[in-house]
């Protein structure tokens, strides 16, 4: 009989717990895993965490995958602030999932490059950090270095070559730039998709994230990969010799928002959490750790540092944007021709 | 009595059950020897010896969080069943309702489906009548899928039991009730016991319907590892795993103590 | 109360759990499968059945399982068959080797794997050694990945149910086909086997179904170029996100599965009785 008091008395409390943690006290953003969420957690979500005494709930995905779960949850969101780095943030304010920002009310506004603050007061959170998409190569492998996207398809390296899906921001815009160079745009990627069919027959891998990329250099023998510039300066770190190119046809630039959610009762928490992501000292630490380019005028890099990114005002706004806009309408088809283009 | 096995395939088989063995226990093993590793690649073997892996796991909010969701999850999954699934078999056992025979078949069919095909319908129709998917959607669908194990074992427990007893109780005068909790269901014990510690390890390990079914609030540990495996495997998911495959020892332990392993395999 | 109503009681939350949390699931899903934006659509369906892409990933889900339930079978069958040969003390051993993994989360059974077959892993390491295999010999992302994995997933299904079977024949019976000149082998076959095969075809049934629908094991070794089935309908319910089409292809596995299991059932079946 004690048995069976003890028993319910702990399915009791196990009930009660579960409506406890049913209604979420905690603050969620998501991440991109890996080097990234280091850092990210390093830079702002810690300090975050240690001057709001908010516990936050970090939840690894993709900016296609966080936007899909956000879409999803349209009637019941659940994360406060959400990152993406694919312009997904240009959809979800159109759509109304994502919170206006009054510039007024972020300390750190003031002091942003004009274009990573344009359309706040639509929703559309603010760049805090930019990526370059250009060529990781392996200096030791791969000379003279390249110097056009277009020697991607060097025969000499297909064995070596590293693509990324796009499903993955990253992996979307060098592929857009490759469909770029073989003479597509955004209203064709067939150019794009018969390049990357000729690659993979001709012995290039695809994987699907960062980590990975990083695997296949370490262990795997691959010389170069069309990804952002700051996991050149990640796998420099981690030992091996490489070095970050841009292609003389352009490099995109994967612009890193910082959104507010709509509809979630912390608002106040998350335009904090958003001033911290835009401040000047998150943004050297994010360049410091992993090499992107900071959107904060008043952050400044050490030489070291200001070598290996895009940095000022200028040297970022030369970078290509594609629209955002006309990626989210069609990523659903795109993704569909290029898993019938990759599929063995 | 004949001589068994012809020595030739006498040595083939122990060779062929130790080449199985190996086979079902490599993964198990490697993951193991990956999470005492020192180095922060997963190598197997490992290279030197280390518990900074383990210390990494207890110290990461991620895995502690999903692991207290599981546990939650799993015990209120492993008491419902328990209740739920005991009460059933002993209607089913009965055989005094007209539909005994389809109703067993309702009671084991979530053994026969797909995971996967009831995990959509789930979330499709949670979400479209309840609302977004809480704990308690997530509780309730390994409890569905944790009742066939608590029905069987119970019914086996019961097929062995003495049919007289309860009629003896009730000529003694115990009333309904009675009958129930100091006759029926203490000879169900054993049934009950395995069937409550196989629900508590589905719910624990279940992946197909977490996954689907999961939020940003709601991650239990074997999406959590899901996870890290598609983004940035390190050896921290060997140490939080190889946590898993011990509980699962004991588990097995536990459950061969109660019903006696090799009987409920070859029931 | 009588005794009718009281076990209707006691089976009462059982059959409202399984409607509310199994059954309806369901019905919604086979609803959603056949509706579009307006009303009633086969669209789904035809979307499906009508591209090379889709069809290819259905009879790969299909081929794979083939093969996948096959080798379990084969290595099942004489498995079971020894362990109800052995002492008890090594059987016990046995049954937990099998039971182990069977109890152990398929997340982390697939990450083994994922070490184990990995470009820098032991077995392709193994293979390159010995010379079998070529420099750039590659085990993940393969189908060999995917039914590696799978078989040591569910071996242990196959083979708990020949032993369930297995357990309950009469030694007598093979004692006597020896007496009466059979060979070992014989004896296999014409006395174990067909008394073992309604245990073979469980465990066929159990294996062809489950390996059809798993996704786990399949996504993270065959990686994003090797689709099966269960992985494409999780990418559309994840990824796309695209419901309907999702609920189309389970249906569309469903019925796949009974399309073969019910003709095995009745081929075997009727072999049997």
């Amino acid at each position: 009989m004690k048995a069976i008091l003890g028993t319910t008395a702990l399915s009791l409390s196990v009930l009660l717990g579960t409506t406890a943690f049913a209604q979420d006290t905690t603050f969620t953003i998501n991440s991109f895993g890996g080097a990234y969420e280091t850092a990210h957690r390093a830079c702002i979500i810690t300090p975050f965490e240690e001057e709001t005494g908010v516990s936050v709930n970090v939840v690894t995905a993709y900016s296609a995958d966080a936007f899909a779960q956000l879409r999803a949850q349209k009637d019941a969101p659940q994360f406060d602030v959400i990152h993406f780095s694919g312009g997904q943030e240009i959809v979800g304010a159109a759509e109304g999932l994502l919170a206006p920002i009054d510039a007024a009310s972020l300390a750190n506004a003031a002091d942003l490059y004009d274009f990573a603050k344009a359309n706040l007061a639509r929703g559309e959170g603010p760049a805090y950090s930019i990526a370059a998409i250009g060529m990781i190569y392996n200096t030791d492998a791969v000379s003279p270095a390249p110097t056009q996207w277009t020697d991607l398809l060097n025969p000499e390296y297909s064995e070596h070559l590293v693509l990324t899906d796009i499903s993955n921001g990253y992996g979307m815009l060098g592929f857009l730039m490759l469909n770029q160079s073989q003479g597509g745009d955004l209203n064709n990627i067939q150019p794009g998709l018969d390049a990357v069919a000729k690659l993979l027959e001709a012995g290039a891998l695809i994987v699907s994230t960062s980590p990975e990329i990083q695997q296949e250099f370490a262990q795997n023998d691959a010389w170069i990969a069309p990804y952002a510039s700051d996991y050149a300066f990640t796998l420099r770190k981690a030992g091996l010799p490489s070095g970050f190119a841009q292609g003389a046809e352009g490099t995109p630039a994967s612009f890193i928002t910082t959104n507010v959610v709509a509809g979630r009762p912390n608002t106040d928490l998350a335009l904090k959490f958003v001033d911290m992501s835009i401040s000047p000292e998150a943004q050297e630490c994010f360049a410091e750790a992993l090499r992107y380019s900071p959107t904060n005028s008043k952050a400044e890099l050490s030489a070291e540092v200001a070598a290996d990114v895009a940095y000022g005002e200028e040297g970022v706004a030369g970078l290509i944007r594609f629209d955002p806009a006309v990626i989210e309408a069609n990523r659903a088809a795109w993704v569909e021709e290029w898993n019938k283009t990759i599929a063995r | 009595m004949v001589r068994a096995v012809p020595g030739w395939l006498h040595i083939v088989g122990i060779i062929f059950v130790a080449l199985t063995a190996l086979i079902l226990l490599a993964p198990l093993i490697v993951v193991i020897g990956v999470s005492v590793s020192e180095s922060q690649f997963i190598a197997f073997p490992p290279n030197g010896l280390s518990l900074r892996w383990y210390q990494e796991v207890l110290s990461s909010n991620a895995y502690l969080n999903a692991a207290w969701i599981s546990i939650q999850i799993a015990l209120l999954v492993t008491l419902m069943a328990t209740a739920i699934g005991g009460a059933a078999a002993i209607a089913i056992h009965r055989r005094q309702l007209p539909f005994s025979d389809t109703l067993a078949t309702v009671f084991l069919s979530p053994l026969v489906l797909p995971t996967i095909i009831y995990a959509i319908g789930m979330l499709m129709f949670w979400s479209s009548v309840f609302g977004p998917v809480t704990p308690l959607t997530l509780a309730l669908s390994h409890t569905a899928i944790a009742l066939p194990y608590v029905v069987r074992t119970t019914l086996a427990v019961l097929a062995e039991s003495d049919p007289y007893l309860e009629e003896a109780a009730r000529t003694m005068g115990a009333n309904r009730l009675q009958r129930l909790w100091f006759v029926v269901v203490p000879q169900c014990f054993p049934g009950l016991a395995a069937g409550a510690f196989f629900a508590f390890n589905i719910s624990f390990d279940e992946a197909v319907l977490s996954l689907f079914l999961r939020g940003p609030t709601l991650t239990t540990l074997p999406v959590q590892i899901y996870s890290q495996l598609e983004f940035s495997p390190d050896p921290s998911v060997a140490a939080v795993s190889t946590i898993m495959i011990a509980l699962t020892i004991v588990l097995i332990f536990v459950i061969d103590r109660m019903l006696g392993l090799t009987r409920f395999a070859s029931a | 109360m009588n005794d009718r109503t009281e076990n209707l009681l006691l089976a009462l939350p059982g059959i409202l759990l399984l409607g509310l949390a199994f059954f309806l699931p369901i019905a919604q899903m086979l609803l959603l499968s056949i509706s579009g934006p307006e009303g009633f659509t086969l669209a789904h369906f035809v979307r499906f059945l009508s591209d090379p892409y889709y069809l290819n990933i259905l009879w790969r889900t299909v081929r794979l399982s083939v093969l996948i339930t096959v080798i379990c079978a084969l290595i099942g069958f004489p498995l079971a068959y020894i362990m109800t040969k052995v002492g008890p003390k090594l059987r016990l051993g046995l049954v937990v080797i099998v039971i182990l993994p069977l109890m152990t989360s398929v997340v982390v059974r697939t990450f083994g794997w994922m070490v184990l077959l990995s470009r820098s892993g032991i077995v392709p390491e193994l293979l390159r050694d010995t010379g079998l295999v070529g420099r750039t010999f590659a085990l993940m992302q393969t189908e060999a990945a995917i039914v590696i994995g799978m078989v040591q997933v569910l071996l242990p299904f196959m083979t708990l149910s020949i032993l369930g079977v297995l357990t309950r024949i009469d030694g007598k019976l093979e004692e006597a086909a020896r007496t009466m000149g059979c060979s070992f082998l014989q004896t296999i076959r014409t006395v174990v086997l067909p008394l073992a095969l309604p245990g073979i075809v469980a465990g066929s049934l159990l294996c062809f179904t489950l390996s059809a629908s798993s996704f786990v094991t399949p996504n993270l070794l065959g990686g994003t170029r090797i689709q099966v089935l269960a992985a494409s309908i999780y990418k559309s319910v994840t990824a796309t996100p695209d419901w309907p089409f999702a609920a189309a292809q389970a249906v569309i596995l469903f019925v796949g599965i009974l399309l073969v299991l019910v003709p095995y059932i009745k081929l075997t079946g009727a072999k049997h009785g």
